[in-house]
C-alpha cells in the first residue's frame, strides 16, 4: 500500500492510495477459501466445491467485497499513522472509468483511489472560571396566580340554558353551512358547534351577526373573509352562512372559591393556588435556565475562535435553511415580509450554522476532557418520558429507540449538552438577579428573534 | 486443428449444456468432459460436434440416458423428460474450459 498526501491545508486532507493487484488477489483467494465450506452450489456436496469453480462463479463479487474491505482498512491505517481526528466519515473516490474498474476486478491492475478527509481542529479550551453570568430569577407574584386562576375559571365557565335572544357573552350552539355565491365550500359546514359570542374565535362579523338569535331560529348571515385568511380560496371572498341555532346559554357566575377548586379535582382553593404557583414557578425556572444557557453559550462562542470544518457547517446550514424555508412557506411569507432580503438571511443563517457547529465541537471537547458521560439509566429515563407522550404506543416507542441507534444518539445529545452546561455553570461565576416576570420573558423573546 | 469454418448449426443443436457436478469436475481431471446432449444424438454426431465446436481431439464418447423422474405437483402426476448424457474422453493434453461461453 502506497500513500501519497496530495493536499493538506486548513482542515482538509487528501490522499492518493495505491493498492497492488497481488495484495488484492491474495485477499480474494483467502476469501474464496473461506466461502468454500459455507456456500451451497447445485451439483456439489457442501464443502466439496473446487476453488477454481467458485472463482469462476463468484470471482467478481468476491473481488468487489475484498476491494471494499481493503479500502476501509487502508483508510484506517492512514488515520492511525497520522493520528487524525475526523470530522466526518472519509469521502472515498474510486476510479470511475469502466474499463479501469473492470481491470481491477479481473486482478490485472492495481487499485488507485483518492480519499478526502476533514479533520477536527485542535481546540484550546479557555478558562471557565472567567465566565461571568447573570442569572435572572423571577418571583411568582400573587397577581399572576390570581390571573391564572381567573383564566382557568373562564375556560371552565358553566353555561346554563336560557330562553330568549343571545347577547354578547352568551354561548350559542349552532349548525351552519357556508356557501360562496350559492355553492357550499369545504370546511364551511359545522354541526353543533358552540360559539361564545364575543370570543372572536370565528372570522370578524360572524359572531356579531349571531346576536339576538334565539334557540331554534334560522338566519342567513353574510360575511367577508379577511384578505389575509389562511385558506387562499376563501380569502377576501364574500360568503353567506345559513345558520341555525339549537341552544342558547348564558354564562354562569364566576366565583373563585373552594367549590370551583373541587370541581377541578382539588381539595380547596388554597391547594389550587399552591399548584398554580408551583406551575408558574417551574415555567419561570425554565425561562431562567434558557437565559443562563444563552449567556453561557455566547461566552463560549466569544472565547473560542477556531476554524470550523466547512462540510459540517454546510450540512448544518442546509438543515437550518430548509427549516426556515418550510416555516415561511407555511406562513405564506416571503423574506420581504420579515424585513430582510434573501441574501441577508442567508448570511445570517450561515453565521448561526457556524456558531452551532463551533459550540457543538466545544461542548463535545469539554465533555471529553472532563469525562462527562450520559449514563444508560438517564437515556432510558428519557425514552420512558418520550413514551409517555404517546399513550398506548409505548411499546412501539421503546422498540423504535432500541433498534435505531441514531434515534438514541439524538436523545443522548441534548442530555449530554445539559450535563456539560451544568458542569460549566458550576465553574463559572453566577450572580443572581431579581427581575420581574415581564423582563424575564421579554428579553427571552428578543434574543430568540 | 480443424478450421472453424466447418461449424454448422446442427452442431450446436447436438450439445445442450455442460454438466457441472462433483463427479463431472472429478472426471475433468481425467480428460473427460460431460455434456447434456440432444436425445436423438448419436455418438459419432457428438464426437464431430465437440471436435468442431471446441477445437479438440476426441478419443471416445460414452452415452447414457437418465430416465425422467415422476413428480407430483399440486396433486397431479407428471413426468420429467429423459436426459442423455455424454461423457467425452479427450486426447491427452486437451482441455475444454467449460465456463467460457460457447
Amino acid at each position: 500500500m502506497q500513500v501519497t498526501e496530495t493536499q493538506a491545508e486548513g482542515l482538509k486532507r487528501a490522499y492518493t492510495v495505491v493498492l497492488p493487484a497481488a495484495e488484492l488477489d491474495a485477499k480474494a483467494q483467502d476469501r474464496l477459501v473461506e466461502l468454500k465450506d459455507k456456500v451451497k452450489i447445485n451439483g456439489f456436496r457442501p464443502g466439496k466445491v473446487p476453488v477454481a469453480h467458485l472463482k469462476a462463479l463468484y470471482g467478481k463479487s468476491v473481488m468487489a467485497e475484498v476491494i471494499e474491505q481493503a479500502v476501509t482498512e487502508a483508510n484506517g491505517k492512514i488515520i492511525e499513522e497520522n493520528s487524525l481526528r475526523l470530522a466526518l466519515p472519509p469521502k472515498v473516490e474510486l476510479p470511475q472509468a469502466e474499463d479501469e474498474v473492470k481491470a481491477v476486478i479481473d486482478g490485472a491492475a492495481d487499485l488507485t483511489y483518492t480519499v478526502e478527509l476533514e479533520v477536527l481542529p485542535k481546540i484550546e479550551l479557555g478558562n471557565f472560571k472567567e465566565i461571568s453570568i447573570e442569572k435572572p430569577v423571577a418571583i411568582v407574584a400573587d397577581e399572576e396566580v390570581d390571573d391564572t386562576i381567573k383564566r382557568l375559571v373562564d375556560a371552565n365557565r358553566p353555561f346554563s340554558a336560557k330562553d330568549g335572544a343571545a347577547a354578547t357573552g352568551d354561548r350559542i350552539t349552532v349548525d351552519f353551512v357556508g356557501s360562496i355565491d350559492g355553492v357550499p365550500f369545504d370546511g364551511g359546514a359545522g354541526e353543533g358547534v358552540p360559539v361564545v359570542i364575543g370570543s372572536n374565535s370565528f372570522i370578524p362579523g360572524f359572531e356579531d351577526q349571531l346576536v339576538g338569535m334565539s334557540a331554534g331560529e334560522e338566519r342567513t348571515i353574510n360575511v367577508t373573509f379577511p384578505t389575509n385568511y389562511l385558506s387562499e380560496q376563501l380569502a377576501g371572498k364574500d360568503a353567506s352562512f345559513a345558520v341555525k341555532a339549537s341552544a342558547v346559554e348564558a354564562p354562569g357566575d364566576l366565583t373563585i372559591d373552594d367549590e370551583f377548586a373541587k370541581s377541578l379535582g382539588l381539595e380547596s382553593l388554597d391547594q389550587l393556588k399552591q399548584q398554580v404557583r408551583e406551575r408558574i414557578a417551574k415555567e419561570h425556572e425554565g425561562a431562567t435556565r434558557q437565559r443562563v444557557k444563552r449567556q453561557l453559550l455566547d461566552a463560549l462562542d466569544a472565547s473560542h475562535k477556531f476554524d470550523v470544518p466547512p462540510t459540517l457547517v454546510s450540512q448544518e446550514f442546509d438543515g437550518v435553511w430548509q427549516q426556515v424555508q418550510s416555516d415561511l412557506a407555511q406562513q405564506k411569507h416571503t423574506f420581504a415580509d420579515e424585513g430582510t432580503s434573501e441574501d441577508e438571511a442567508r448570511a445570517e443563517y450561515q453565521r448561526i450554522a457556524e456558531r452551532r457547529v463551533r459550540l457543538g465541537l466545544v461542548l463535545a471537547e469539554i465533555g471529553e476532557r472532563n469525562n462527562i458521560q450520559v449514563s444508560d439509566d438517564e437515556v432510558t429515563r428519557a425514552v420512558v418520558e418520550r413514551a409517555r407522550q404517546f399513550p398506548g404506543q409505548e411499546q412501539q416507542v421503546w422498540d423504535y429507540y432500541r433498534r435505531n441507534a441514531q434515534a438514541m444518539a439524538s436523545l443522548r445529545a441534548p442530555l449530554f449538552e445539559e450535563k456539560v452546561v451544568d458542569f460549566l455553570l458550576e465553574l463559572a461565576n453566577v450572580t443572581e438577579k431579581q427581575v420581574t416576570r415581564e423582563e424575564l420573558y421579554k428579553e427571552e423573546e428578543e434574543k430568540a428573534a | 486443428m480443424s478450421p472453424q469454418a466447418n461449424i454448422e448449426p446442427r452442431h450446436y443443436d447436438v450439445i445442450r449444456s455442460p454438466v457441472i457436478t462433483e463427479k463431472a469436475t472429478a472426471q475433468s481431471e481425467e480428460n473427460k468432459v460431460v455434456f447434456n446432449v440432444a436425445k436423438t444424438a448419436t455418438k459419432p454426431q457428438i464426437k464431430e460436434a465437440v471436435e468442431k465446436l471446441f477445437d479438440v481431439k476426441v478419443k471416445s464418447v460414452n452415452t447414457l440416458v437418465r430416465k425422467g423422474k415422476v413428480k407430483i405437483f399440486k396433486g397431479r402426476k407428471g413426468v420429467q423428460s429423459d436426459v442423455k448424457k455424454a461423457v467425452v474422453t479427450l486426447e491427452e493434453g486437451q482441455r475444454i474450459d467449460i465456463t467460457t461461453g460457447l
